[in-house]
C-alpha cells in the first residue's frame, strides 16, 4: 500500500445530523438558476467588449498556400503571427516512447482537422465577425486525409506529424501468466467490439471572454472552464505572462462533463491577443463549433479474449485497444489517455490474476480526444462486460451469477489488481444480488418466455458492473506519465466578523452542488447552518492553488480540505469559546451556530467577535482572526474506488429497430455519501448519458475527413421520453484512504449503461441470431443485424 | 428596422438588422439573461420564451416579426404562483444541476400545466421533449413537474370549490 500523507482523523460518519455529512439537504446554488439569474460566460456584461469568430479549416488536412484578409479589416483579424511570441502547445507523456506533436493556437501552415481555428476575426457582435470571417480566403493545398482508425494504424497512410506512422504510443499493462491460464482454461471467448466517435455536448459551449487590466496589471481571463487554476499555470508558460499577472475565473459553467477539462486552443489564442489590446474580446462557442471543433470522445475499437473455467471464472485476459485520437495531443491529459486508461482498467471489479494488455493510440484528420465522463471506462466496461455474457453463455449460467464468482470478495480488500490499482474497500457481489433483486431476474425470464417470439418486440435484460477509480492521487498520476500531477486538492476557510463563513476553494462547480455539498462538511465540524455558508470557487483570485472539478475528485479531495481545514479551525474556535464560557475547550461541541458545554453556550457571533474586533477577550498567547487554508490528498496514491452493478430490462422492435428501456436499475456504492440527494443525480444523470452513448450518439466522418454531424437534427443526444427513472440502492462502504470515508461517483452512471444496454439488446436478440458489439446500436444498426441474420438463416 | 413590442409587460422599440434573433435583441440592450443559447437552431429549448402566451424558440424567431406582440423571459414571471410553485418543485426534486436548461424548462413546465392542467408520466414526458437537458437525466425535472402540476391541480380545484 502506498501512503502518500498522514492518516486522515476525519472518521467516517454514521449517524447523519441535520445539515450535515449524510443529509439531503436542498441546494444553496439552485435560487440563482431558478431565477434565472446564473451568469454564464456569454452573460459577462464588460464595456467594449468585441466578439470573437474563429475562422476554421473547411477541410481535414491541407498545408495553408495564403490567407487572404479583405482591405480595411486590419486591427479585425489575427493570425497566428499576430500573436506575439507563444509557445505552440505540446501535450506529451513522460512515458518512454510517447510520440510529442506541437498544436499551435491557430494553425498557420497546416490544419489537420475540420473545425481548427486558422484566425480570430472581431466585430461589435458575433454576427459581424461571422461576416467577416466569411471574407477571409484561404488558399488550401489539400493532402490525403487520415480518417479510421484502420487507415491510422496502416503504415502506407500520410504521417500526419512527420512520425515513422501514426501511433502515438503503445501502452502495455499486464501481469500473471496468461499462457498458462490460456491452457488451464475450459472455453476461451473472442470479440471484437467497437465504440463510436462522440461529441460531449455540455448544453452551454465553452467560451473565453480576455482584457488586460490596466491598474492591477493584470491579464484576466474568464473560461467556461473546468480547472481555472491550472489554466492559468499553463496559459503563463505558453504566452508568457507570469503567473501572479494572470488571473483565470470560472464563472457560472453550464454543464463540462470532461469538454472543459482541458486547456483550450481558443484559450492560449484569446489569451495571447488580448495582451496585446486595449479592449476586451469573448468568443462564445456555438453549438456547430462545439459537434465538430470541441475535443470529442470515444471511438475504440477494442479486440478481448477471455480464457475461463467450466463455471465461467476467468483465468486470463487479452486485450488489444486502439483509439483514434484525432489530430493533436490535448493538454495535460495527451493522446494517449484514453487508449491508456482502457488497458490500464480492462479487468474491471474481478479478480483476474493473468492479463496482457495492448493500449495503441493512433492519430488522424479528425478533431482531437479529451475526456468525457469516464474516460476510457464505458468502453473498458463495455468490452469486458459484453464479453462476461458471452462466457456465462458458453457455460451455461446466468451472466449475473458469473459475475458473482469472478469478483473481488471483500475479505481480499484493500485488493492490488495485476495492473497496479488498489481496490479500497467494498462488497462488490453484493451490488449484483442487490441489482438482479430489484430488477426481479425470474420475473423478466417468465416474462420473456411469455412474450418473445409473439410478436415484433423482445424482452431483454443486461447487467454490467465497473469498478470506477475516483479522486486518483499523485501515484496513478506519475504512473500515467503525465507532466503535471494533481494529487491534492486545497482550501481555505474563513469566519467573517459577523460570524458567517465563507469557503475558498479551488474547485469548480458546475452543477455538481459543491456550493451545498461542501457547506454540508463544514457544518459537520463547525456546528453552523449550510444554507449560510457561502461557498466561492472557480477564480484564481479568490482560493489557494488547486486542481479542479474532473475524475470525480472534488467531494473527496476538495471535501477533505475544507474538512481538515474546518477541524482545525473548530479547534481554535472551540478555544475561544471555552473561554469565554470560562470551561475547558475539551468540554465545547459546535452545533447549532453555538458553541456549547453543558448547560452553557455562547453563540458563535461572539467568538467571532473577540476573534476579529475584541482581542482583548481572547485566551493569553491565541492569536486573532478565524481563518485555515489546508490541503489534502487520499492515503492511496490510486485514489478510491467506486462500484456497482447496472440491470436493465428493454423492448427492442424487430419492426423499427426501436430500443425501449423498461426498467432501469442501478446499486452502487460510493462510500460515504455526503448528500444523497445529489448522489442520486449524479447517478441518473451519468445513466442518461450512457443511454446517448448506448442508442443515439454518434458522431461520424465522410472519408474526406468532414464531420456528419454538425447540429442536434444529426447528433441526437436522449431527451425526456428516452430516459426512464432510474431505481438506486446504496450501499455504503466507507474507503478506508479519504477523508470521512467518501469516494467520488461523478462518473460512474455513465459508465455501466453502455454495458448493461448492450447487452440487454443482446439478451432480446439472440434467438434471432442477432449479436451486436458496436455502440450506438440504432435502429439502422439493429435492422441491418437482423436482417444479416436473416439472410445467413435462409442460406 | 424598428420593431415595437412589449418585453415582460415593458412597452419597447428597437431598431434591428433584420438577421436579428429575438433571443440576441433581448440578452443584449434588454439584459434578459435568462435567455440560454444551447444550439441557436431551435432544438435544445433552452431559450424558450412566450410570445403572446405562447411558447416560442427565441433563438430562430427574428425580432422583425415581433411587432405588436408580447413576449414574455423568465424574468417577467415575477410574482406569478405557478412559476413560484415550479421553482419550489425543481428545488424540491433536484430538477437541475448546471442551471443551463432550466429557464427554458420552467416556461416549457408553466406552459404545459397552464394548457393541460394533469398529464400522465408519459404525456408530461413527451411535453418536455423539446427541451434538452444534459445534466439530470429528466426524473428530477420530471418529478417536479408533477408535482406541482398535482398542487396546481388542487388549488385550481378548490378554487373552483370555493367559487360554487
Amino acid at each position: 500500500m502506498s501512503l502518500t500523507s498522514a492518516p486522515p482523523a476525519l472518521a467516517a460518519v454514521t449517524a447523519p445530523r441535520p445539515g450535515c455529512i449524510g443529509d439531503r439537504v436542498l441546494r444553496n446554488e439552485d435560487g440563482r438558476f431558478l431565477a434565472g439569474h446564473g451568469e454564464y460566460l456569454a452573460d459577462l456584461d464588460v464595456p467594449g467588449t468585441r466578439e470573437i469568430a474563429f475562422l476554421r479549416s473547411p477541410v481535414a488536412h491541407a498545408r495553408i498556400r495564403a490567407i487572404a484578409i479583405p482591405e480595411g479589416a486590419e486591427g479585425r483579424v489575427f493570425l497566428l503571427k499576430d500573436l506575439g511570441d507563444i509557445h505552440p502547445v505540446r501535450a506529451v507523456l513522460t512515458s518512454p516512447g510517447f510520440r510529442g506533436s506541437d498544436y499551435p493556437a491557430l494553425a498557420a501552415d497546416t490544419v489537420r482537422f475540420v473545425g481548427e481555428p486558422i484566425a480570430i476575426c472581431l466585430g461589435a457582435t458575433r454576427a459581424e465577425a461571422e461576416d467577416l470571417a466569411q471574407e477571409i480566403v484561404v488558399d488550401f493545398d489539400e493532402l490525403p486525409p487520415v480518417v479510421e482508425i484502420e487507415q491510422a494504424l496502416d503504415p502506407a497512410s500520410p504521417s500526419l506529424h512527420g512520425w515513422p506512422d501514426n501511433i502515438c504510443f503503445v501502452s502495455t499493462p499486464g501481469g500473471g501468466d496468461l499462457d498458462a491460464a490460456a491452457k488451464a482454461a475450459a472455453v476461451t471467448v473472442s470479440r471484437e467490439f467497437r465504440m463510436a466517435r462522440q461529441c460531449v455536448v455540455s448544453l452551454e459551449g465553452r467560451g473565453v471572454m480576455a482584457w488586460w487590466d490596466r491598474r492591477l496589471q493584470e491579464l484576466v481571463v474568464y473560461s467556461s472552464t473546468q480547472q481555472p487554476h491550472v489554466i492559468r499555470t499553463v496559459l503563463a508558460k505558453l504566452i508568457g505572462v507570469p503567473e501572479h499577472q494572470l488571473r483565470v475565473v470560472a464563472p457560472d459553467v453550464g454543464g463540462g462533463f470532461g469538454v472543459k477539462n482541458n486547456l483550450q486552443q481558443e484559450e492560449v489564442a484569446i489569451a495571447a491577443l488580448a495582451r496585446r489590446l486595449k479592449f476586451p474580446i469573448r468568443w462564445t462557442e456555438d453549438r456547430r463549433e462545439h459537434l465538430i471543433a470541441s475535443p470529442q470522445a470515444r471511438e475504440h475499437r477494442v479486440r478481448l479474449t477471455a480464457h475461463a473455467d467450466a463455471q465461467g471464472r476467468i483465468l486470463g485476459l487479452e486485450a488489444e485497444a486502439v483509439v483514434n485520437a484525432g489530430a493533436y495531443s490535448i493538454w495535460p491529459w495527451s493522446a494517449a489517455m484514453e487508449a491508456n486508461m482502457v488497458a490500464g482498467i480492462l479487468t474491471g471489479p474481478y479478480a483476474i490474476e493473468a492479463y496482457r494488455g495492448r493500449g495503441v493510440t493512433v492519430v488522424s484528420n479528425k478533431a482531437p480526444l479529451g475526456p468525457y465522463r469516464g474516460v476510457g471506462r464505458p468502453s473498458a466496461c463495455f468490452t469486458l462486460e459484453r464479453l462476461v455474457d458471452e462466457i456465462a453463455r458458453a457455460v451455461g449460467r446466468e451472466p449475473h451469477a458469473v459475475r458473482i464468482d469472478n469478483m473481488v470478495r471483500p475479505e481480499q480488500m484493500p485488493y492490488r489488481t495485476v495492473t497496479g490499482k488498489l481496490f479500497d474497500s467494498g462488497d462488490y457481489a453484493e451490488s449484483v444480488r442487490q441489482a438482479a433483486a430489484m430488477i426481479d431476474v425470474p420475473a423478466v425470464r417468465a416474462r420473456q418466455t411469455r412474450e418473445n417470439g409473439k410478436g415484433p418486440r423482445f424482452i431483454g435484460l443486461g447487467f454490467a458492473s465497473y469498478t470506477e477509480q475516483t479522486a486518483h492521487g499523485t501515484d496513478e498520476w506519475i504512473a500515467r506519465g503525465l507532466t503535471e500531477v494533481f494529487g491534492y486538492e486545497t482550501a481555505t476557510v474563513r469566519f467573517t466578523p459577523d460570524g458567517k463563513l465563507i469557503i475558498e476553494a479551488a474547485i469548480q462547480n458546475h452543477g455538481q452542488g459543491l456550493e451545498t455539498t461542501l457547506a454540508q462538511v463544514a457544518a459537520e465540524e463547525l456546528g453552523v447552518d449550510p444554507a449560510d455558508v457561502v461557498v466561492r470557487h472557480g477564480d484564481t483570485a479568490v482560493s489557494p492553488y488547486g486542481m479542479g472539478t474532473f475524475a470525480s475528485r472534488s467531494m473527496v479531495m476538495a471535501g477533505g480540505a475544507v474538512g481538515r481545514a474546518s477541524r482545525q479551525l473548530a479547534e481554535k474556535v472551540k478555544r475561544i469559546a471555552a473561554h469565554l464560557l470560562q470551561v475547558k475547550p475539551d468540554e465545547v461541541t459546535l452545533a447549532g451556530n453555538c458553541a456549547v458545554a453543558g448547560a452553557r453556550s455562547v453563540p458563535l457571533k461572539s467568538v467571532t467577535d473577540a476573534a476579529f474586533l475584541h482581542p482583548e477577550n481572547l485566551p493569553a498567547g491565541e492569536e486573532p482572526c478565524l481563518d485555515e487554508t489546508t490541503t489534502f490528498q487520499p492515503l492511496s496514491g490510486t485514489g478510491a474506488f467506486a462500484y456497482a452493478t447496472h440491470a436493465v430490462v428493454v423492448a427492442v422492435d424487430t419492426g423499427t429497430g426501436l430500443v425501449e428501456i423498461l426498467e432501469y436499475a442501478v446499486a452502487h456504492d460510493c462510500g460515504t455519501m455526503v448528500n444523497p440527494m445529489i448522489v442520486e443525480g449524479q447517478v441518473q444523470g451519468g445513466v442518461a448519458q450512457g443511454i446517448g452513448n448506448a442508442l443515439l450518439e454518434e458522431s461520424p466522418y465522410d472519408s474526406g475527413g468532414q464531420p456528419l454531424a454538425s447540429t442536434f437534427a444529426d447528433y441526437l443526444v436522449p431527451g425526456a421520453p428516452e430516459v426512464p427513472t432510474v431505481r438506486i440502492a446504496h450501499l455504503e462502504t466507507p474507503s478506508p484512504f479519504t477523508a470521512y470515508g467518501i469516494k467520488g461517483m461523478g462518473e460512474g452512471g455513465a459508465i455501466a449503461a453502455p454495458a448493461a444496454i448492450l447487452n440487454a439488446v443482446n439478451d432480446a436478440l439472440r434467438p434471432l441470431g442477432v449479436e451486436l458489439n458496436e455502440t450506438p446500436i440504432t435502429p439502422k444498426r439493429i435492422l441491418t443485424a437482423l436482417h444479416d441474420a436473416r439472410t445467413e438463416r435462409a442460406r | 428596422m424598428k420593431v415595437s413590442f412589449t418585453l415582460n409587460g415593458e412597452a419597447i422599440t428597437a431598431d434591428v438588422e433584420p438577421r436579428t434573433s429575438l433571443a440576441d435583441l433581448v440578452r443584449g440592450e434588454h439584459r434578459c439573461t435568462s435567455v440560454h443559447l444551447g444550439c441557436e437552431h431551435g432544438v435544445c429549448g433552452a431559450c424558450t420564451v412566450l410570445i403572446d402566451g405562447k411558447i416560442a424558440r427565441s433563438c430562430i424567431t427574428l425580432a422583425v416579426a415581433l411587432d405588436g406582440t408580447a413576449v414574455t423571459t423568465l424574468e417577467g414571471f415575477e410574482g406569478d404562483a405557478l412559476m413560484d410553485r415550479l421553482r419550489e418543485a425543481f428545488r424540491a426534486h433536484h430538477g437541475l444541476q448546471c442551471g443551463y436548461c432550466t429557464p427554458g424548462m420552467l416556461i416549457t413546465a408553466h406552459d404545459l400545466i397552464r394548457r393541460k392542467g394533469a398529464l400522465s408520466e408519459a404525456a408530461l414526458r413527451q411535453g418536455l421533449a423539446g427541451n434538452i437537458c444534459r445534466c439530470t437525466g429528466y426524473a428530477g425535472i420530471v418529478a417536479a413537474v408533477a408535482a406541482a402540476m398535482d398542487e396546481h391541480g388542487d388549488t385550481a380545484r378548490a378554487a373552483a370549490i370555493a367559487a360554487e
